[in-house]
């Protein structure tokens, strides 16, 4: 029991993880991400065409989690790095996706700081690395 | 729709106790239930039992724990099921079992909730309580529940000018609280001064800002409102029940700053019981994260959204104060035995209105209405419940 995410599932979601793929609703215009089987803006629309994000926002929110707090599964990480952060981003195109960050800024993160989509390691569980976006000073 | 009281409760201390398992909890909780109602209670009349736990025991019993539960205490044919909703599994049992008195169907429904979090380490703890977030996005981000309330209060701190002070001062008071409740986990007061300098957790948390895990059961006895005073001369009328979800993911909310659960919940009962917030005389709220009695505070229309501590300020929620909340302890203090916790709620409630919250100085006096609010992780899901002492 957990909050483990198995290689296939992690698989099935690789558009979102490696390419920061939306969904742009063909009722109202908007942009779903992560993908939503009805727009989660106008509750009506069900079909919707793909698009490349930008991988640019801004913070929205940030925390630092502490080394002693992280889940398990980010210990490691946590241990290597003493705590890391992570953010809320408001994208380019709309949608808020939380993801860590990584190179904060010394003087520390502010609300409403750029940021910019960056291809990293999220962490390894049986055997296989999970590749994925985290987001860095823009 | 048949209205609805409550005419007995129970529950463990909540703590951390290696010689009991969820089947000691339970059936302590539920002992405690049967001798609280006045006038006794033949068991075999109970029509059906709703019992809200998240993880079973640890993990040990995902299914069918209800029936081993009823089974351990003497009612192995009831109707029973398990209810989950993370942390509002016991506000969603108690929500549940009202709807199946209001309905008519049942006279006498249990409602429980028991959580055993005391057996597993901290490490495999933190494992599967993450697993009531959205696991997808929030946990693969590396946050934690800590983490995800975190940043709604570093987004109140944002728009509204909230300081750390005003969340130290929620846990301050809390453990003050709590000092008087027999029942509670931690009965020791702290300082703010300590409260502002506790291990960091997730910024601009500390230690002082979270939670306990605990173990813990709490059992609450319904009825049809028709019969019972058959049962005793003070029950306490269900007044209103509301619940509501939200998106999982907090990234998918508008606002970070307002459960719009908690909100929707608290809409629908305060209508039913036809009050509203000015009427409430005291309330236990979820401050899971001190944030969440922040949050509550606004939800719960106690006050405008962003003004909520000044509230903390003025001392308004001081068991003194005009609105006393979690004078229990709250989650903070008392504990949070994660299903168990909103049936816990209903017990500090029943007791305060049949004026039998006995220790020095904890008795709320001349209460007439009172509120409880129970959330689902970081408001997935949210139950409000308003009662009326029935003496009167």
């Amino acid at each position: 029991m957990g909050a483990h995410i198995s290689i296939p599932m992690y698989q099935r979601a690789v558009p979102q993880r490696y390419r920061l793929v939306g969904q742009r609703c063909g009722a109202c215009g908007k942009i779903n991400f992560p993908p939503k089987a009805v727009c989660k803006y106008c509750y009506q629309g069900t079909s919707f065409e793909d698009v490349q994000l930008s991988g640019r926002g801004t913070v929205y929110s940030y925390t630092v989690i502490a080394g002693g707090g992280a889940p398990p599964e980010f210990a490691a990480e946590a241990r290597c790095k003493g705590s890391y952060p992570v953010i809320i981003v408001e994208l380019a195109e709309g949608p808020r996706v939380i993801a860590q960050m990584v190179n904060p800024p010394e003087e520390g993160i502010a609300i409403g700081m750029p940021v910019k989509a960056v291809f990293r390691k999220i962490y390894e569980e049986e055997g296989v690395i999970r590749y994925g976006f985290k987001f860095s000073p823009a | 729709m048949e209205s609805v009281a409550i005419i007995g409760a129970g529950q463990t201390k909540y703590g951390d106790f290696p010689g009991l398992g969820v089947k000691e909890l339970f059936a302590e909780a539920y002992l405690e239930m049967l001798q609280s109602v006045d006038r006794g209670l033949e068991q075999q009349r109970i029509g059906a039992a709703y019992i809200g736990s998240l993880s079973a025991g640890s993990g040990f019993q995902l299914g069918q724990l209800a029936p081993l539960l009823m089974g351990h205490v003497g009612l192995p044919h009831v109707n029973a099921a398990r209810i989950e909703n993370a942390c509002a599994s016991g506000g969603y049992a108690l929500y549940s079992a009202a709807c199946a008195v209001a309905s008519g169907k049942f006279d006498l429904v249990l409602a429980a909730g028991v959580e055993k979090m005391r057996d597993v380490s901290s490490s495999k703890g933190r494992y599967w309580l993450g697993v009531s977030g959205d696991t997808e996005y929030e946990r693969l981000a590396g946050s934690t529940f800590a983490g995800i309330y975190a940043l709604m209060a570093a987004r109140y701190m944002h728009e509204y000018g909230l300081k750390r002070e005003h969340l130290s001062m929620v846990a301050v008071k809390n453990h003050r609280h709590a000092v008087s409740n027999p029942k509670a986990q931690f009965r020791k007061e702290i300082t703010i001064e300590q409260a502002l300098k506790g291990v960091p957790v997730a910024h601009p948390f500390n230690v002082w800002d979270c939670s306990p895990t605990t173990d813990g059961a709490a059992v609450v006895l319904l009825c049809n409102a028709k019969i019972a005073k058959e049962f005793t001369d003070k029950p306490v009328y269900l007044k209103g029940f509301g619940a509501a979800s939200d998106y999982l993911a907090i990234h998918d909310r508008d606002s970070m700053t307002r459960l719009l659960a908690t909100r929707k919940a608290a809409d629908e009962a305060y209508k039913q019981a036809g009050v509203g917030p000015k009427d409430i005389d005291f309330a236990e709220v979820h401050d899971c994260f001190t944030i969440a009695e922040i949050l509550a505070y606004g939800d719960l229309g106690f006050a405008e959204e962003g003004r909520a501590q000044y509230l903390l300020e003025e001392g308004f929620t001081q068991l003194d104060g005009k609105l006393p909340v979690n004078a229990s302890g709250g989650l903070k203090a008392k504990g949070h035995p994660i299903g168990a916790t909103g049936c816990g709620m209903a017990c500090e409630v029943f007791k305060q209105l049949r004026d039998e919250a006995k220790e020095p100085s904890r008795q709320i006096k001349n209460a007439r209405y009172a509120l409880s609010h129970n959330v689902g992780g970081s408001g997935g899901t949210a139950a409000v419940f308003i009662y009326q002492r029935g003496d009167a």
